[in-house]
């Protein structure tokens, strides 16, 4: 029943994933973008990486998400980059889960911003569950890398051929 | 996996994905460079390198506390602090009682680079307290482009700086590599939120000593 149901809708639901999760990507590539000293504050108010290796993280997330949100957006190389995000949305999960039980007060610099904030203001739980939830479109992208309108071959039929 | 349309379709798709990946590539890169130091940039005469390229006053005094404040000109918050301990540190500064170094960081935004180069233009005239206080006395909302040059030169005038080197110092945006320098050590120096002040290296208590006057007194005495 599912598995019927999946071969006739399935490449709708990743079109859906993909256009949800690209979109999401695209747009916090772009507004990271627009302040790349502020990225790299983010990403060092973590407290995760060493200095330097987080102000480089903080300049190239940006465009690594602007390059993923793009291809997901045209339905290209699907499965690499389905998976690609779901470990990044991974490692964002983690990174926002530990800030939080060490009780950092930080903006999470997901959609440009970051940094310190004042204690008390930060709300880490619900950008946790949107992160886990594009780890779950991610992941569906990353296992079924067919979906409709996309630049991969064989975009509308169930089976997979795909780089 | 049989190919229906031999090489068109896969041809077009990695062509696209060759695209994407490449751009990107070539915009990162300088990217990575130009934030590297760069050490042959023009800096005001009050800047010490070694202090991470702020501006320094009294950094001759030995045996004094050294206050390092990381700033952005269009930080709401840091006008709050300028408001409240302005004038304390300026007192430090006039009786030689402290080092005090001003890091001008930017990252607010090309509002914040103008007002940078801009306040570097007024060390180099000797009015960088005074246009330091102007600039937050004036504060507009962040990025709302009236931090122009022509405006930040008037600016200047109305502080009582009125030399055609200021000027032509803050149109050309003399200082602009400097900002990026400064910009650059604040990241090193791991500083993520603005006002942030280091008292003797060490940052002083978020909670309660930035916005009180008697607490941070203690803080500095205390060393």
């Amino acid at each position: 029943m599912i598995k019927s149901l999946h071969s006739k809708y399935g490449a709708w639901l990743g079109l859906i994933s993909r256009l949800i999760v690209g979109g999401v990507l695209l747009a916090a590539g772009l507004l990271k973008f627009q302040q790349l000293d502020k990225s790299q504050m983010a990403v060092r108010a973590y407290e995760l990486l060493p200095i330097g290796f987080a102000n480089v993280v903080g300049i190239i997330l940006p465009y690594a998400e602007i390059a993923m949100g793009v291809l997901l957006i045209i339905g290209a190389a699907l499965r690499i980059i389905g998976g690609l995000s779901a470990l990044l949305m991974i490692a964002f999960t983690i990174g926002i889960a530990q800030a939080w039980a060490r009780g950092l007060s930080i903006d999470c610099g997901c959609f440009g911003g970051g940094g310190q904030v004042e204690p008390g203001t930060a709300n880490y739980l619900p950008e946790i569950l949107r992160d886990c939830g594009l780890a779950l479109l991610s992941i569906y992208l990353f296992l079924f890398p067919q979906s409709k309108f996309g630049l991969d071959k064989t975009t509308t039929s169930g089976e997979r051929d795909n780089g | 996996m049989a190919k229906n349309q031999p090489g068109k379709d896969n041809f077009t798709r990695n062509l696209v994905i060759g695209v994407v990946v490449g751009v990107l590539l070539i915009m990162v890169v300088p990217t990575l460079i130009s934030k590297q130091t760069n050490t042959s940039a023009k800096i005001p005469a009050s800047v010490s390198a070694d202090r991470g390229y702020g501006i320094v006053f009294n950094g001759e005094l030995s045996g004094v506390p050294v206050i390092d404040i990381y700033e952005d000109f269009q930080c709401p918050v840091c006008a709050k602090f300028e408001g409240v301990q302005g004038d304390y540190i300026e007192s430090l500064i006039s009786a030689k009682k402290a080092t005090v170094v001003y890091h001008t960081l930017s990252f607010l935004g090309p509002e914040s680079v103008n007002a940078a180069n801009a306040a570097a233009c007024a060390a180099d005239e000797g009015e960088f307290l005074s246009f330091h206080r102007s600039l937050y006395a004036n504060q507009p909302a962040e990025n709302t482009g009236v931090w122009s040059n022509d405006v930040l030169v008037v600016l200047g005038q109305a502080t009582g700086i009125d030399s055609k080197k200021f000027a032509s110092c803050v149109n050309n945006m003399d200082y602009k590599d400097w900002v990026s320098n400064a910009a650059t050590a604040g990241a090193q120096a791991n500083v993520n939120s603005t006002p942030t002040v280091f008292i003797d290296g060490k940052e002083i208590d978020r909670q309660t000593e930035y916005y009180d006057v008697i607490k941070f007194k203690s803080a500095v005495e205390r060393g």
